[in-house]
């Protein structure tokens, strides 16, 4: 009996991208199980975010398949693919509170989103994940007064609020300091162990992304691969960073 | 003599400004012709407008000091002032342009939903857009005579005639506005797998909320501009009153002091509502930006008094 954890995200010989006569990524084979965290790296206007988006459900592949949260094709049922895009996708000029609250939607029947009721077990929830990114005081803040990093936050928490079977996460990373980049990284941690979600992050950083994915990959030459730190020389500064 | 011809015109063909205002010029003639405008029915007008001044000037101010008997609907207050034409007249004005910028504003912002091209499908969206255009095609002025055949003289008239303009016009400001929002976020919505009407309700419309709220003060600006000439076929508000003095009495002087009225009350409403506006456009002015509060999550006690401790 196999009592590995559920596959989340399965591609298969799948090419990506918008032009089947030059698809940005060919023959990409991927599998992401409940609970683990797997890095994306390559340099920029490789195909990184259009990878995300096709297992998101929002590009369909040129060619080859992708199984999304068990379903034969990229339209998971409802909720269960999470996004964090790269500018975050918050609703600007809205409270904390309620870019978290639309984490729950996909949770709510059709009476609390026509009424705009959410229920009590919703707001409480609400309360709870904003509590835990450490945005407690900021729940009434509108969002474009918030930094980066809380901004970050904020679009974490909507996705924890959400629990999606597969989160995906577009260089969430990018521009932090160490030490918040830290505190970002041990939410998706605590995510992935926790709530039982697969992550397939996008970082720029593949020696950061080592060390807290389950697996990295890198895209390269339209071809997806795992990540080898020996064929990154100049990147031994970041790593003793890192480590530092 | 040949040469300085071909000069003149590769001159001409060479300077686009000179080359451009010789065309308008020769167009504004050839209109001017066809229309049968001549200088000398501008010159026979000048006697009618130094009648009409000596006529309308001084402005007679007692249209609003005086009862006004005729008020439609009756007038029920004890004060003349407040019973006479120039305060009835541009209160039902307001009135009007008020009810009919909060009907626009509910029946357009669906239709607008609708007609954008990022939140619906290309048939829903492109049927929408006709049907908002089809509003528009008549000036508010006609609709009020449409629905003063229908309903009769009066300001109902006079909402029904707004408020279908305004879903015309705010309608293609506002898919206009929800087409520009940043597409992120209803990319995220998409993921979750939700369905377009919450797409639109729950991040587009907040998305643009800004904008929303702009377009729907200038709208009421506009509607109430505009309502002061509706009443001139009979839907209500300043322009009924107007009317009643110009046909038959032409007490011209009694209907400038109206339109002064009417001047000075649009001039202020500008000003407010351009200081309003100005708080929804500008990220930079320190203004205490309106947002759609999530109603339920500030209800919460525990974080109102969260808040209150902060």
């Amino acid at each position: 009996m196999d009592d590995k954890p559920p596959i989340r995200l399965k591609l298969r010989d799948t090419a990506i991208g918008f032009d089947l006569e030059s698809p940005l990524l060919e023959s990409v084979d991927l599998e992401i199980r409940a609970g683990e965290i797997v890095g994306l790296t390559g340099r920029s206007g490789i195909g990184k975010t259009t990878l995300l988006r096709t297992a998101a459900g929002l590009v369909s592949p040129l060619s080859g398949s992708v199984e999304c949260c068990c379903t034969a094709d990229a339209r998971a049922k409802k909720g269960a693919i999470g996004l964090i895009p790269q500018r975050l996708g918050l609703v600007q000029h809205q409270t904390v509170g309620y870019n978290v609250l639309m984490g729950a939607l996909a949770g709510a029947n059709f009476l609390q989103t026509a009424l705009s009721l959410p229920s009590k077990k919703m707001r409480e929830e609400t309360r709870s994940v904003i509590e835990e990114v450490g945005l407690a005081d900021k729940t009434l803040e509108s969002v474009n007064r918030l930094s980066g990093g809380q901004q970050r936050r904020v679009a974490i928490a909507r996705a924890m609020l959400q629990e999606p079977d597969l989160l995906l996460a577009d260089e969430c990373l990018g521009e932090l300091d160490a030490e918040t980049a830290r505190g970002i990284i041990d939410l998706f941690r605590h995510m992935a162990d926790e709530h039982n979600m697969a992550i397939l992050i996008v970082d720029h950083n593949p020696v950061r992304a080592k060390t807290f994915c389950d697996h990295v990959y890198q895209l390269r030459g339209r071809r997806l691969i795992p990540f080898e730190e020996d064929a990154q020389p100049s990147l031994l500064p970041i790593i003793e960073e890192a480590s530092s | 003599m040949n040469e300085r011809i071909s000069d003149s015109i590769r001159l001409i063909i060479r300077r686009p400004i000179l080359r451009t205002s010789i065309i308008l010029g020769i167009i504004t003639i050839l209109v001017t012709n066809h229309l049968q405008i001549t200088i000398w029915k501008l010159v026979d007008g000048w006697s009618n407008l130094l009648k009409l001044g000596s006529e309308a000037l001084p402005p007679d101010f007692t249209v609003l000091t005086e009862r006004a008997g005729w008020t439609h609907p009756p007038c029920t207050f004890e004060s003349d002032i407040l019973c006479s034409p120039a305060v009835v007249g541009m209160t039902q004005t307001l009135e009007i342009a008020f009810l009919s910028t909060v009907f626009g504003m509910l029946i357009s912002l669906p239709l607008a939903a609708m007609a954008a091209s990022n939140l619906s499908p290309y048939w829903l969206s492109q049927s929408t857009r006709q049907i908002l255009a089809a509003l528009r095609v008549l000036p508010s002025l006609i609709w009020a005579l449409i629905f003063v055949i229908v309903v009769g003289i009066g300001p109902l008239a006079g909402v029904l005639a707004m408020t279908m303009y305004t879903v015309g016009y705010l309608g293609k400001l506002q898919y206009e506005a929800l087409e520009g929002v940043s597409k992120e976020p209803l990319e995220v919505a998409r993921a979750m797998g939700l369905p377009r009407w919450q797409v639109a309700r729950f991040f587009a419309i907040p998305e643009a909320s800004n904008a929303l709220i702009s377009q729907a003060l200038f709208m009421f600006e506009y509607n109430v501009r505009h309502g002061s000439v509706i009443g001139l076929v009979g839907a209500g508000g300043i322009g009924w009153y107007m009317n009643h003095y110009l046909t038959p009495f032409q007490l011209y002087d009694k209907v400038l002091a109206l339109i002064i009225v009417m001047f000075v009350v649009v001039v202020v409403i500008d000003q407010v509502s351009l200081i309003v506006r100005r708080g929804f456009i500008d990220d930079t002015a320190n203004f205490q930006k309106p947002r759609w509060r999530d109603v339920l999550i500030s209800k919460d006690p525990a974080l109102k008094s969260a808040k209150k401790a902060e």
